[in-house]
């Protein structure tokens, strides 16, 4: 799962880079975000699949988890829009709940993410003596191969839908944390932060007034970015059986109960495999378009 | 510089420690144990039990840990419980394998990866280059493992060209060591190119931009000039400290290939290791992954010290 | 009166009813000759293989290969009866307290040296000292070599089952050269005396076996039966590739990258009997699918709640869904080709009457309290059979849940005495059964019965036909307890077994003389030019 690891890769782009900037009016950078084709193209996409995550209880008539063994392996069109896996089971029903999953797994780990990889990112960056501690358990976290940190995690909580939230929480927010981090650095030496703490305001006051509110635009990308991942990892984390518990309709274990029969049913594959790669590439044009609108160091085409 | 790459290795010390620690107590709180997974199916509890005895499960925490620091102080890193072999025999054994294929994997990465990027920013906001930002878009977003079975069922299944999965050694034949390769490559590739195909249009883009190239080409020199020998050229320090990045996703990227293709290199090794409480072969081969990961890491931090003047000073 | 177990005549009455393949006599016709030598077989495995010590390994993957390799003194034939193989013939003290093994002449390893009595005694030293089922040498007092071509097991109690336990192929008690009886557990040196020997062997790749030229073929036999009779390696080496992905197998075997495999999804049975160039080989009785209640635990400790699972199963879409369609409804713990297979307690098997279970759930006293379902993803048939079980225990109104973990951790729980975590855990007896009915009723026996009695103290009448089966000195006897205590196990449902899952090999249509076993045997097997 290389995909896992790729955080830094964008984070090398996104993070150090960060300024302190005036405040644009919501409404401009909004206008903006609108009139930027990527951005646009990406929030269709996946508007498209955040729609069949939420409508999922009225769009499919029927339990996903519902076995009908007479039906099994109906290609797809005709009475089954999707076709029937090996156990005769609709694969529409399941596709579209695996998005819900999907896309709640993705919020999850981007909440725990903000919550958590800030607090520790801005106390590593603020505070110099937490530095030292916190960067090196981020640095050995980081330092295993993400898949196999992640199947760790799971193979010991036992695989659940909110270990696999947890497992993916542990891979990535150090790297948001460095990120953070990195940011709050440049802002701490920051003249107008030196001002405020010449003019003895407090260290809460000064991180959660001064710093952290110029330190989001970078955040915001990179947890754009940083859902792409989640989704991604959470699928191969549940191709690979580590994932939330079968038969539980993900897409990654749907991929993995159809890989016995590929040969002669590819569909099983082929479908939630190609509504994941949507969600995706919608995701990351999302996460493009938030850079180039939000974080105009890094705007370069235009 | 040595001094430097010194000090480097010795800053790597602590959180080494802190891997392997983590690791330790990581394996040791997942449920199930060796015994089960060596005895594979439809065995006794009997026999089960004796397995646990024989390879002294039965042993308090404590003892364990302090056991496999004693032994790696002597630079002993234990056996595998599942093949009886020593850990680093075994994972020696494993990576070549790995390096292998990354190593092709990376040719792949900065071929396409490179050429997409720079013919990207040359041509910007042509044609060209919104076809080759399209790609790289797909390939950060298409699932290595759904890629991999997509080649699988149109190259194997379907074409029969190329095999299923396996893996011929490069040094027994080199044309079935490629055969069986290229699938595994290209789906690790896709991932990494798309990525440096981005970042290598954005840095050149920037680069471009700044005031020498800008003198240089208002000094008359030829567009391809100044594209190679500056633009490039410093582009390329960026770009090495991408490049060390792509060297360790492709190693953890192997897990998932491998396990795919059937590829006997360390990510499927450590991954059936974890899945097996195989617990030595977890410890020492992960200790002796990221030890490789933070080497690969300093020598690149090296190279960008010697590509860029500046950094040698601070 | 000495009872002489030759390997020419009919075996002792111990292993009476009908021996067609030990009629064999002295070779009257001529034996299995090659029609043609030369050649190289790959094969696909589907499971990893970590280790070839076939002392230390039970796995199938393992046994795979290295029975290719190594012999035993005794092992089984075609029909699992019990043969002389590197043994020429034994006997059995008139008490049942000795055993004497007359070893073939002429046999070497591997490694050219000529195989004598003290190897023997070395191997079993290795196998009493770190075997995994040493237990199989509990009753033996210790073993002697009078003269290099004699063994003498000296038992300390009389084991009317013994030869049965000794000649198992579970986990043989393979015969090394002498100079390896100190090799650490899975590091055995891969030296033995069958057809074939190790060239290359790298764990999760493949395995390469090449032709023995100093094999010496058993004479008693004209063909190979079971793991023995007269075998000779046709093929220049076999090499045994790990190919997971079933698909891909069934791939490889299309296109010609291999020449054999194992286990073809039923999905593309159908596609590869069409194929001219492939050749489908069943192998029945694979092993039985099976799930074991937790009776240590309610409402799985009551009998009431036991029978009203038992009558809301459908065996059809249990074994439809484990399988791919591709079983047979089986009663109970044998096969009906084996000699003890008895149907004894049908009438619990396959009833599918949802009334009837549901009027037992009502007299159970269930309440509607979760049932956990143990099962695993590592055995697609298990986690397949569990979710099929699952529903149809849903319909009669038990509130059904799947566990699903990895196996090791799915074992680990299911062996924990007292367990309330889970009350159905979904296993496949494969090897066992296969056995014989001795080797598996002890699943059921103490310690560590399966079906999980309180504080591991198991069913009196239970345990009371375990032991006849053990010690009833005539094989009529041992059968008949065998059949009451598969009855009783049935009937106070200590044990779902649901049918017998169907394995299916293939090979090139090529490659000549390939029978479905329970290993893939390559020995008299050879390729048409």
């Amino acid at each position: 799962m290389s995909e896992t690891g790729a955080l830094p890769l964008e984070a090398t782009l996104a993070a150090p880079e960060a300024e302190p900037r005036r405040r644009h009016p919501a409404w401009a950078t909004l206008r903006r975000l609108f009139r930027h084709r990527l951005f646009v193209t990406g929030l269709v996409l996946f508007g498209i699949i955040a729609f069949m995550a939420a409508a999922a209880p009225w769009i499919t008539d029927a339990n996903p988890n519902r076995l009908s063994m007479r039906n099994k392996f109906q290609p797809p069109g005709g009475d089954w829009v999707f076709g029937t896996d090996n156990f005769g089971r609709s694969l529409w029903s399941r596709v579209v709940w695996g998005a819900q999953l999907s896309v709640m797994i993705g919020l999850s780990v981007v909440a725990l993410n903000a919550v958590f990889g800030t607090l520790i990112g801005a106390l590593a960056g603020y505070f110099r003596r937490l530095d030292n501690i916190l960067m090196r358990v981020n640095d050995a976290l980081m330092a295993f191969p993400a898949i196999l940190l992640a199947i760790g995690v799971t193979a010991m909580l036992g695989p659940s839908t909110f270990n696999v939230i947890l497992a993916l929480g542990i891979v990535y927010i150090p790297r948001t944390a460095r990120i953070v981090r990195a940011s709050v650095i440049v802002l701490r030496e920051m003249e107008y932060v030196q001002a405020a703490v010449a003019a003895g305001a407090g260290h809460w006051r000064i991180l959660r007034h001064h710093i952290l509110p110029n330190a989001m635009a970078p955040m915001i990308v990179q947890l754009s970015f940083l859902f792409a991942y989640a989704v991604l990892s959470e699928a191969t984390l549940s191709f690979l059986g580590l994932g939330a518990v079968p038969p539980t309709p993900t897409w990654g274990n749907i991929m993995a109960e159809g890989r016995d029969f590929m040969r002669d049913a590819p569909w099983i594959i082929a479908i939630p495999g190609v509504t994941l790669m949507i969600t995706v590439l919608g995701l990351n044009m999302l996460g493009d378009g938030l850079r180039d609108v939000l974080d105009p160091r890094l705007r370069i085409q235009q | 510089m040595i001094g430097v790459a010194l000090r480097r290795i010795g800053s790597a010390v602590p959180v080494l420690l802190l891997v392997s620690l983590i690791t330790f107590g990581m394996m040791r709180l997942i449920p199930g144990d060796p015994a089960a997974a060596i005895a594979g199916l439809s065995a006794t509890q009997r026999e089960i039990e004796q397995i646990r005895a024989d390879l002294g499960l039965n042993e308090p925490f404590l003892v364990q840990l302090l056991r496999w620091y004693g032994g790696l102080l002597q630079g002993d890193l234990g056996r595998s419980i599942l093949m009886g072999k020593g850990v680093v025999a075994v994972t020696f054994e494993r990576l070549p394998v790995t390096l292998g294929l990354s190593a092709y994997a990376l040719v792949l990465t900065l071929a396409i990866g490179l050429l997409a990027g720079i013919l990207a920013a040359l041509r910007q906001n042509t044609l060209i280059d919104q076809l080759a930002m399209m790609f790289a878009m797909i390939g950060i977003s298409v699932p290595s493992f759904f890629l991999g079975l997509l080649m699988i069922i149109l190259f194997s299944v379907r074409l029969g060209w190329l095999p299923t999965g396996g893996y011929i050694p490069f040094g027994e034949d080199p044309w079935g060591w490629f055969r069986s390769a290229t699938m595994p490559a290209i789906s690790l590739a896709l991932l990494q190119a798309g990525l440096l195909a981005r970042i290598t249009r954005s840095t050149m883009l920037e680069v471009m931009r700044q005031d020498y190239i800008r003198t240089a080409r208002a000094k008359g020199l030829p567009g391809r000039q100044v594209v190679f020998k500056h633009a490039l050229a410093n582009a390329m320090i960026p770009i090495t400290t991408v490049i060390g990045i792509i060297i360790s996703l492709l190693l953890s990227g192997a897990v998932v290939t491998e396990a795919l293709f059937s590829i006997p290199g360390i990510g499927g090794l450590l991954t059936q290791a974890v899945l097996n409480r195989d617990y030595p072969l977890v410890q020492g081969g992960l200790l002796l992954v990221t030890a490789f990961l933070v080497l690969v890491n300093i020598g690149i931090d090296m190279l960008y010290a010697w590509l860029d003047p500046r950094v040698r000073y601070e | 009166m000495k009872r002489a177990f030759t390997t020419g005549c009919a075996l002792p009455a111990l292993f009476a009813a009908t021996l067609p393949l030990l009629t064999a006599g002295p070779a009257a016709a001529a034996p299995f000759a090659c029609p043609n030598r030369g050649g190289n077989l790959v094969f696909g495995q589907e499971a990893n293989v970590n280790s070839l010590d076939q002392m230390t390994s039970s796995t199938i993957s393992t046994r795979n290969i290295a029975m290719n390799i190594y012999e035993s003194l005794v092992t089984r034939d075609e029909n699992n009866k019990p043969i002389a193989e590197l043994a020429e013939s034994f006997e059995e003290s008139p008490d049942r307290l000795a055993y004497t093994f007359r070893l073939r002449q002429g046999i070497t390893f591997h490694n050219g040296k000529p195989m004598t009595s003290a190897d023997v005694a070395a191997s079993f030293d290795r196998y009493k000292r770190i075997g995994l089922q040493r237990s199989t040498l509990d009753n033996v007092a210790g073993w002697e070599t009078p003269d290099a071509g004699t063994f003498v097991i000296r038992m300390a109690r009389a084991q009317p089952t013994f030869i049965e336990a000794l000649s198992s192929f579970s986990v043989p008690i393979v015969i090394i050269p002498a100079e390896h009886k100190d090799d650490a557990p899975q590091q055995l040196r891969p030296v033995g005396t069958g057809p074939f020997r190790l060239v290359e062997f790298t764990p999760g790749s493949h395995a390469r076996l090449a032709r023995y030229d100093g094999y010496k073929p058993n004479t008693a036999y004209e063909e190979a039966t079971g793991f023995g009779g007269y075998k000779q390696a046709c093929l220049d080496t076999v090499t045994f590739r790990i190919v997971t992905e079933a698909s891909a197998r069934v791939a490889g075997l299309e296109t010609g990258e291999l020449q054999g495999v194992e286990d073809i999804p039923t999905q593309s049975v159908e596609a590869m009997r069409k194929n001219p160039n492939v050749t489908v080989l069943p192998l029945k009785n694979w092993w039985i699918q099976i799930a074991l209640p937790n009776v240590a635990h309610p409402p799985t400790d009551n009998l009431k709640f036991r029978q009203a699972v038992q009558a809301a199963l459908g065996m059809e879409d249990i074994m439809d869904a484990a399988t791919d369609n591709n079983y047979t409804l089986n009663v109970g713990f044998q096969f009906p080709n084996q000699p003890s297979y008895t149907d004894a307690g049908k009438e619990t098997y396959n009833i599918n009457d949802p009334d009837r279970a549901k009027r037992l759930l009502r007299e159970s006293g269930y309440k509607g309290e979760p049932i956990v379902i143990l099962t695993n993803r590592d055995y697609a048939p298990m986690y397949n059979a569990a979710l099929v079980m699952q529903q149809q225990m849903q319909a009669v109104g038990i509130k059904a849940e799947l566990k699903v973990v990895d196996w090791p951790t799915s074992v680990q729980m299911s062996q924990k005495v007292n367990s309330t975590e889970w009350h159905f855990f979904h296993s496949g007896w494969g090897t066992q059964p296969a056995l014989g009915a001795l080797a598996t009723m002890q699943f059921l026996a103490a310690p560590g019965a399966n079906y999980r009695p309180r504080d591991d103290k198991p069913d009196p009448d239970v345990e009371a036909a375990w032991s006849d089966m053990n010690t009833k000195p005539t094989e009529a006897e041992r059968n008949a307890a065998f059949a009451r205590m598969q009855k009783l196990v049935l009937e106070r449902a200590y044990a779902y077994p649901f049918g017998s899952l169907t394995k299916v090999q293939a090979v090139r249509a090529n490659v000549q003389n390939f029978r479905p076993f329970r290993i893939p045997r390559f020995s008299n097997v050879w390729i048409k030019p």
